[in-house]
């Protein structure tokens, strides 16, 4: 099943990594393979898309019209559907992508004062990616731990209880170590 | 076992339902280890790891069973013992050892992991002793917590897709609708429309290619009720969309899961993999004609794609935006085919009827909403979780009951439900119950089920602002309505919260609210401008605040807010200032800053009852700073009191302006009209000025050299002070007129006692509170009986009873019919009062005084009270209980219940209006009462407050009467004044603690008034003021107060 391909192509590629590793020309061929496991899908746009998202850490142009090509879908319709969803990007993001929740909850237990202080720690703005593409900053909404906000959630790693005094902490480790880093 | 039979026949099913639950006898011990999301952030994993290692350094076996979401998420991470039901929260891997040795081993129960109940402070070792359990009625969470959600064998040993079977062995599609229509279950998603409903249409509708979808894109911050079942149960829903399935004639089906779920995107995968091998998922299931599949679909972070064409065009890899209906997708759907489409909890609820039937499942809920809710409680609550309760429960049961009230002592102020499609439902209405139409009534909806609880520490235009920026973000731009009419109303927020509100926008966001409301395509923009409708509707007052006083009471609003001390001060007293400069010894400096704003710094600094230090943000780290304990020891080193800066005006000072009642909020308006160069004449009543100051506060509370000394600075300012002299007595409001008078304060209090309306009130020895305070305080003497009883739970009742026990009485009783935590008088104060002596009876209603033969009091007959349902002011109703009715013996009795205004003074002769609260109505601004030459503040104006609200209405009026008769506002001391003081920002917090203001032994107390508390020495204080994070380092001084329009 394809959407199962999908699974577990999330679950060994967390995060955003090797993404520096492969060139966009590479992507566009590699996207190929992707494209295969959707044979025979119905409505395979969007998943294609997803996993491509998963493995190379954005969506390249050269991915995207490849994805137009294969899957005989214009490319503007290919381009309005990534525009749309904020889960894409086709800029390069940071090995670790940083979203700190402003769900309701969050919210009002401090999320804003959280997301502050990682801003002035990274020195990037929402949408941002450090120069030494290590983060990405975003905002999420709700991830549903509300019960333990505010809540920020690195990589696949979900925080809770976020103090903005205690950023730092969180993010030191995944600077140290190898991209992916999953430790506490 | 897991896939070793495939499941061909109902047959099959029950044999393996009996091999399973033989292999899992109920008697053997079993750790259920929640593993929702929350709790694995909290670490749960990392405790079943320690907890393995343990068991197998002891040479245990014990199972442990990763289940679904336990509910108290906040207490993470979790875990319940079985079969002995053992319950223990905040586990950390440093306790597996400690478990696995007395729990297992010794058989004893580790009472510092049990759960604490907050209503009585009671540790309980079994989750049905838990209070959060309580109450709750668990069909759509059934199975979540009780079975490993990755293992089929397990679900199906507790009766799961037997219900499937039955389904499909004895019923007909029509019959499977017409059960769901008996039972009465309505949409879980927000909308609550009838399911039954959308099932017929969809069965009804021709075609042989039908589809049954799933929204699984909780998308509405604040709620996880979906994520849990998808993480803990997978197979219910499983089953409930294929009798759906069955019940249309679909073959197929799609959920639509969110992206920011990894954990139940995978988890529902595997489940779908595990039906499909077993044979229940795939063709010809259970030997029948009837075969379905299912197909997992991510979503990719659009928020509209709940909605449910949008959600329909993601599926197809289209952009998420939503189309016009009709035709509605049970006609035209997924790839223009009839289409069902639910979300999660409604078909996890539809196995659980089909198995118990209609009946069963309609016996929950209210006359019109039937069955069970599950709510996401979260935000500012004791436990934040996942309950399910009948529908109909009250929103007070669900906050107070289960979720364990409100943290930190803050107050309930309103709960958001429904997401930024719903509303906030003020406290008034925490006992109405929560049901598709009563919510709606309320102008909000019961939506999926997130339920924020917001304390007194929410800005509510902050709140509007904050979801429609969210619905800004998120609206998909397919229509006008809702792109544009969004961002106008966001900008008009924004507008608000920063400072530049002006008058008439609150119309203006109602207007175009209501029409975005009309006109939007889709139903989130036609919902999207009910949290702001909502929150002007129930917080109005806010509103107005935000846009004419420029001020946000709960210090959120940046714009508005220097630090949340200083916005919380009645008084506007530039907290973190004064803090700052005691800390570098500045005291003179310090003193001066105060008493910018705030005259009676030596009297606040021991009577007043500190809402700058609920709003401290330090509280978040520990404690909030001691702001009065720093305030009282910068009074004590004053030697020579200053005067504050006074602008001379030749002609402010030729105008005559009265002041009536010379209390706090007399004098304070005397204080700043005389900093303007006004010479304000005071009229007081009695023989000494200061109002409730000198007339009910003890002096052991505030000695009165340090009151006169404070109201000598004001007279020192060229305020002449008329003693003895009371209106309607000596003078009249017309009177004052045709001398020449432009303008008069009426500042004379409540000082009216109320009456209780029971038998024998008029009993020889009964006395009003306020009276017999004064009668001492200013007569110096007055008759104090041996037993004395106190009715009241306000200031002026435990005024009076440390004032009689310093007298000499032997024993004094406060009665109070509420609890301890509910009485209105200073909890510091209350304290003390119990150390000194005083008995407490709270729950106790007084229904009668009785008398002796010759009318002398002798008692007082009391009912016991227990609380009941909530009341208009959000706390819970004391309501007679079944215990017998009890004589507390007296010979004295004080009632100190309330107190009102003495309108007799000026009735009749100008029209001055009175609000409904019956006393007297002014513009919160400037204090102008009804005429426009007389202005009001304090109790005459709000009712009995405190000494620092009269203080801040005094100042007001003093602004609003220059304002009346100048044209202009000259309040120079408005302006934020730049505070030179050093403060390293990147510095760590000092680790000092808060510290009690120190006070004499209970013994010295007997038969003397001397002052109770005393002041710190100087490395207490300025360490204390050390703590202070410094909220307002670096802020640009705020706007000034309003100006009048």
């Amino acid at each position: 099943m394809a959407v199962d391909a999908q699974l577990d192509q999330k679950e060994t590629d967390q995060g955003a990594c090797c993404s520096d590793q492969l060139s966009e020309e590479e992507m566009a061929s590699r996207i190929d393979e992707v494209i295969d496991t959707f044979s025979g899908v119905r409505g395979a746009l969007i998943p294609v898309l997803q996993t491509a998202q998963n493995l190379f850490g954005y969506l390249a142009e050269p991915v995207l019209k490849k994805v137009s090509l294969r899957l005989n879908i214009p490319y503007s319709e290919v381009a309005g559907v990534v525009s749309f969803y904020s889960y894409f990007s086709t800029i390069p993001r940071g090995k670790n992508i940083v979203r700190v929740c402003l769900g309701t909850a969050c919210y009002v237990r401090g999320g804003k004062e959280v997301l502050q202080s990682i801003q002035d720690y990274l020195g990037i703005d929402v949408g941002g990616t450090t120069d030494d593409r290590v983060f990405s900053l975003e905002i999420g909404r709700c991830f549903g731990a509300c019960g333990l906000a505010p809540v920020v959630m690195i990589n696949d790693h979900v925080y809770q209880r976020v103090k903005p005094s205690k950023v730092k902490d969180l993010l030191v480790p995944y600077r140290a170590s190898e991209p992916c880093g999953e430790e506490e | 076992m897991e896939g070793q039979m495939r499941i061909n026949s109902a047959k099959d099913l029950e044999k393996r339902q009996k091999a399973a639950q033989k292999s899992r006898p109920q008697t053997e011990q079993v750790i259920h280890l929640c593993a929702g999301a929350g709790c694995i952030a909290s670490g749960a994993l990392e405790v079943k790891d320690a907890l393995e290692k343990a068991f197998k350094a002891e040479g245990i076996s014990v199972p442990i069973k990763e289940t679904g979401c336990l509910g108290p998420c906040a207490r993470g991470p979790v875990l319940l013992i079985k079969p002995e039901e053992v319950f223990y929260e905040g586990v950390r891997p440093e306790d597996a050892e400690e478990i696995v040795k007395q729990h297992f081993k010794q058989k004893k129960v580790v009472k510092h992991l049990t759960h604490r109940n907050f209503s009585n402070n009671q540790q309980v070792d079994t989750a049905k002793e838990v209070e959060f359990y309580r109450g709750q009625a668990r069909i759509v969470l059934r199975n979540c917590g009780y079975i490993d959600p990755l293992n089929l064998d397990d679900f199906i040993a507790v009766g799961g897709y037997s219900a499937l079977a039955k389904t499909l062995s004895d019923y007909t599609p029509e019959k499977v609708v017409e059960e769901i229509k008996d039972s009465g279950l309505r949409g879980r998603g927000g909308a609550g429309f009838p399911t039954w409903l959308k099932w017929e249409l969809t069965r009804k509708a021709k075609g042989t290619e039908k589809y049954v979808l799933c929204n699984a894109d909780e998308g509405d911050p604040g709620a996880f009720m979906d994520r849990s079942v998808l993480e803990g149960d997978p197979h219910s829903l499983i089953e409930g969309m294929s009798i759906a399935a069955f019940a249309i004639g679909a073959s197929r089906g799609f959920v639509y899961v969110r992206a920011e779920y990894p954990l139940a995107v995978s988890r529902f995968g595997k489940a779908l993999e595990q039906a499909r091998e077993s044979g229940l998922l795939g063709d010809n299931i259970m030997g029948t004609d009837f075969s379905f599949d299912l197909e997992i679909r991510m979503g990719s972070g659009a928020f509209v794609c709940g909605e449910e064409t949008a959600l329909i065009h993601s599926i197809e890899g289209k952009r998420g935006e939503p189309r016009p209906r009709p035709p509605f997708p049970a006609q035209k759907g997924l790839w223009d085919k009839p289409s069902l489409l639910n979300n999660v909890e409604t078909y996890t609820n539809v196995a659980a009827i089909m198995d118990k039937g209609s009946g069963w499942y309609s016996s929950f809920g209210t006359e019109e909403s039937k069955g069970t809710k599950v709510f996401a409680l979260a935000g500012a609550i004791n436990i934040s979780g996942l309950v399910e309760v009948p529908i109909g429960t009250s929103l007070g049961e669900l906050i107070y009951d289960i979720g364990s009230g409100i943290p930190g002592g803050k107050q309930f102020k309103a709960a958001q439900i429904g997401g930024p499609s719903g509303g906030c439902i003020p406290k008034q209405y925490l006992n109405v119950p929560l049901d598709y139409n009563t919510l709606s009534d309320l102008g909000a909806i019961m939506g999926s089920g997130g339920l924020i609880v917001m304390d007194d520490d929410t800005c509510m235009v902050d709140v509007a602002r904050y979801f429609l920026e969210f619905v800004q973000e998120e609206s998909c731009g397919k229509c006008t309505p809702c792109r544009v009419g969004t961002k106008r109303m966001l900008e008009l927020l924004t507008r608000i919260t920063e400072g530049d509100g002006q008058e008439g926008d609150i119309e203006r966001l109602i207007e175009l609210g209501e029409q975005i409301k009309d006109t939007a395509l889709c139903g989130l923009g036609q919902t999207a401008p009910n949290p702001v409708l909502s929150t002007i509707r129930h917080f109005r007052h806010e509103y107005e605040q935000h846009i004419r006083d420029k001020h946000c009471e709960a210090g959120v609003c940046a714009g508005l807010v220097r630090a949340p001390c200083q916005s919380a001060c009645p008084a506007g007293v530039d907290v973190p200032g004064f803090v700052s400069l005691v800390g570098e010894k500045r005291y003179a400096e310090a003193l001066r800053l105060h008493r910018e704003r705030n005259p009676f710094a030596a009297v606040c600094a021991r009577v007043c009852f500190h809402t700058c230090e609920d709003k401290c943000r330090r509280s978040t780290l520990d404690d909030a700073v001691a702001i009065r304990g720093i305030k009282r020891f910068m009074v004590d080193q004053e030697v020579t009191i200053q005067l504050p800066e006074i602008r001379e005006n030749p002609s402010n000072a030729k105008r005559k302006i009265a002041i009536i009642g010379g209390g706090p909020a007399g004098l304070s308006c005397a204080y700043f009209l005389a900093r303007l160069g006004y010479s304000p004449t005071v009229f007081e009543a009695e023989q000494r000025p200061g109002g409730m100051m000198v007339q009910t506060i003890p002096a052991y509370r505030l000695p009165r050299e340090t009151l006169a000394r404070e109201v000598r600075m004001i007279e020192n300012m060229g305020v002449n002070i008329v003693t003895d002299t009371a209106l309607g007595r000596d003078f009249t409001l017309k009177e004052l007129r045709s001398q020449g008078y432009d303008a008069a304060f009426l500042g004379i209090g409540a000082p009216v006692n109320m009456d209780m309306g029971i038998p024998g009130e008029d009993a020889e020895g009964v006395v009003q509170g306020i009276d017999f305070l004064k009668q001492y305080n200013i007569r110096g003497s007055v008759p104090v009986g041996k037993k004395l009883v106190i009715i009241g739970g306000g200031n002026a009742a435990v005024d009076a009873a440390r004032t009689a026990i310093r007298l000499g009485a032997e024993t004094v009783t406060i009665l109070y019919r509420r609890t301890q935590e509910q009485m209105p008088a200073y909890a510091e104060e209350i304290e003390e009062a119990l150390l000194e002596g005083v008995k407490l009876k709270t729950l106790t209603q007084p229904i009668a005084i009785e008398k002796n033969g010759v009318g002398k009091v002798k008692g007082v007959t009391c009912a016991c009270m227990q609380l009941g349902e909530f009341d208009r002011s959000g706390r819970r109703r004391p309501t007679h209980s079944d215990q017998q009715n009890f004589i507390v013996e007296a010979d004295q009795v004080i009632i100190a219940i309330g107190q009102q205004i003495d309108t007799s003074h000026f009735a009749g002769e100008l029209d001055i209006h009175l609000g409904d609260n019956r006393f007297i109505k002014t513009n919160p601004l400037t204090g102008q009462t009804s005429v426009d030459w007389i202005f009001s503040g304090g109790d005459a104006a709000s009712g009995p407050v405190s000494v620092v609200s009269a203080i801040g209405d005094g100042e007001k009026a003093a602004v609003g009467i220059d304002q009346y008769l100048t044209g202009e506002s000259h309040a120079f001391w408005r302006e934020e004044k730049v505070v030179e003081t050093s403060y390293d920002p990147d510095a760590e917090p000092v680790p000092y603690p808060r510290e009690k203001i120190p006070v004499i032994g209970t013994d010295r107390r007997k038969n003397n008034f001397e002052e109770v508390e005393r002041s710190w020495c100087e490395s207490v204080a300025i360490r204390q003021c050390e703590r202070c994070l410094r909220c307002d380092y670096g802020k640009t001084p705020a706007k000034s107060g309003s100006s009048v329009e």
